[in-house]
């Protein structure tokens, strides 16, 4: 969704957008932001120190809150506790967080914000195999428009 | 406003400090294994990298360990920097669109997996092909070898790059593309036992770049199954393993790829194996 009309944001941080400078924290440089460690998916993916060493050094650069537990319940008691009107997030391919937009937009609205593309072209694109995607983007990739 | 739940803590004296609360934190995960990386995450790390980038040297060595690969994975994997913007500052810093091609298409790969896995989802663990290999899924182990796990099968070059994913967590790719194929098709395991492997170390792991790589190797992608030759190996180790080898001259590395694909795939028409991508 937009989010017109909306005035009160939270941000939601996740694995996919630790940018200082990315979307959801550029749109909105003062709202609270949050992170949540998810508890179930470091479980699930055997995760060890080193990873989470890694990632907590790039959260420690970002305005963000650092939680843990399940995922939507942590964003919407966020948003709650700051009185927010709606939720915003950069997007991810994932479909956990797919999911867990799903989830938190049973309690608030969320505006996720497109990730700037490597390819500037929105048209169709054979991913059959790797040499037919590229055959098609190496065409956009240089930001020129294509020869044909 | 209700109150709120518990919050970690956000000031550290040194790492030493962060790493000390983050084992307590988190004893799970550090059970599984508290080893951390050298290799630091957050944007001063990654500009720092950014500023080393160099497209003309990466065109011509990046298949070899020491190439002047940008070891940017781990930043890209969590958005610390855009794909559009490493683009930007690949053009820029190549001045000339051929130089900055090969480089560009490496990255294309990221962008092309995490195409098929925005299509495909949770089916990245899945095969998205038959396996090239002539054997059915359920042929292979399930189980990571103990000697791979922890580095002790007697092979110099499988057991470095097996602690240094375990230490590091982060591979070259030429190193992650024989430490798969050895497990997948010398050792006849289950890619996704060696993608969950690599996922638990790997800084960079994603589920995208990580499991179609080993689809890729596994030769689920409708591929050719990917083996290598100790001689394919050496050139690109630049005698960094080899010779102090244990195994020199008799490891199972040794031969053609036609004699490796003999050897370790059922005969299937019209599916040759080949090398290095
Ligand atoms: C079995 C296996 C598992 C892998 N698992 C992962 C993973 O979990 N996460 C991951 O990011 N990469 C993975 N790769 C791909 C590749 O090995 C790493 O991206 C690369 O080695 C990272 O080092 P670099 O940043 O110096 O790469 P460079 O050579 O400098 O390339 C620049 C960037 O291009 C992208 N890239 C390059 N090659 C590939 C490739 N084959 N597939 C996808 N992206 C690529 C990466 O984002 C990389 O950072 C895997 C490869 C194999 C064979």
């Amino acid at each position: 969704m937009t989010g017109d009309g909306l005035l009160r944001p939270v941000v939601w941080v996740h694995g996919d957008c630790l940018d200082p400078g990315g979307p959801a924290l550029a749109v909105h440089p003062g709202a609270p932001a949050l992170w949540v460690w998810d508890d179930a998916l470091l479980e699930h993916w055997g995760i060890g120190l080193k990873r989470i060493v890694f990632i907590t050094e790039c959260l420690l650069e970002l305005p963000v809150a650092i939680r843990r537990g399940v995922v939507p319940t942590g964003v919407i008691a966020f948003a709650r506790e700051h009185g927010a009107d709606h939720v915003v997030t950069t997007d991810s391919p994932s479909p956990r967080f797919r999911a867990i937009v799903a989830a938190v937009e049973t309690e608030f609205p969320v505006v996720v914000l497109p990730v700037p593309p490597f390819l500037p072209y929105a048209g169709p694109i054979d991913l059959s195999r790797f040499g037919a995607y590229w055959d098609v983007a190496k065409r956009h990739v240089f930001g020129q428009p294509p020869l044909f | 406003m209700t109150a709120p739940s518990e919050e970690f803590r956000c000031e550290f004296a040194d790492r030493e400090d962060l790493i000390a609360y983050l084992k307590a934190q988190f004893p799970e995960a550090a059970a599984r294994d508290d080893r951390v990386s050298p290799i630091r995450g957050g944007r001063r790390a990654a500009d720092a990298a950014m500023k080393r980038l160099d497209p003309v040297d990466y065109a011509a060595s990046r298949n070899y360990l020491s190439g002047t690969v940008t070891r940017l994975s781990p930043y890209l994997r969590y958005g610390v920097v855009g794909m559009a913007e490493l683009r930007d500052a690949i053009l820029h810093r190549a001045g000339r669109k051929g130089v900055a091609t090969k480089l560009l298409n490496e990255l294309g790969w990221r962008d092309y997996f995490q195409r098929r896995y925005a299509q495909i989802g949770n089916g990245v663990w899945q095969d998205q092909g038959r396996l090239g290999t002539g054997y059915a899924p359920d042929e292979y182990g399930e189980e990571l070898p103990e000697d791979i796990a922890t580095g002790t099968t007697g092979l110099a070059c499988i057991d470095a790059f097996s602690v240094q994913l375990r230490t590091i967590g982060y591979l070259h790719n030429h190193a992650r593309l024989w430490l798969a194929a050895y497990l997948v098709h010398w050792r006849r395991v289950r890619w996704q036992t060696g993608a969950r492997w690599f996922l638990g170390h790997l800084l960079d792991g994603d589920p995208a770049s990580n499991n179609l790589n080993w689809q890729w190797v596994a030769g689920a992608l409708g591929h050719r199954p990917y083996v290598f030759t100790r001689e394919n190996l050496e050139q690109y180790i630049e005698g960094a393993y080899c010779a102090g080898c244990p195994l020199y001259g008799r490891c199972p590395f040794e031969g053609s790829h036609a004699d490796h694909a003999a050897r370790l795939f059922r005969p299937e028409p019209g599916l040759p194996t080949g090398g290095a991508r």
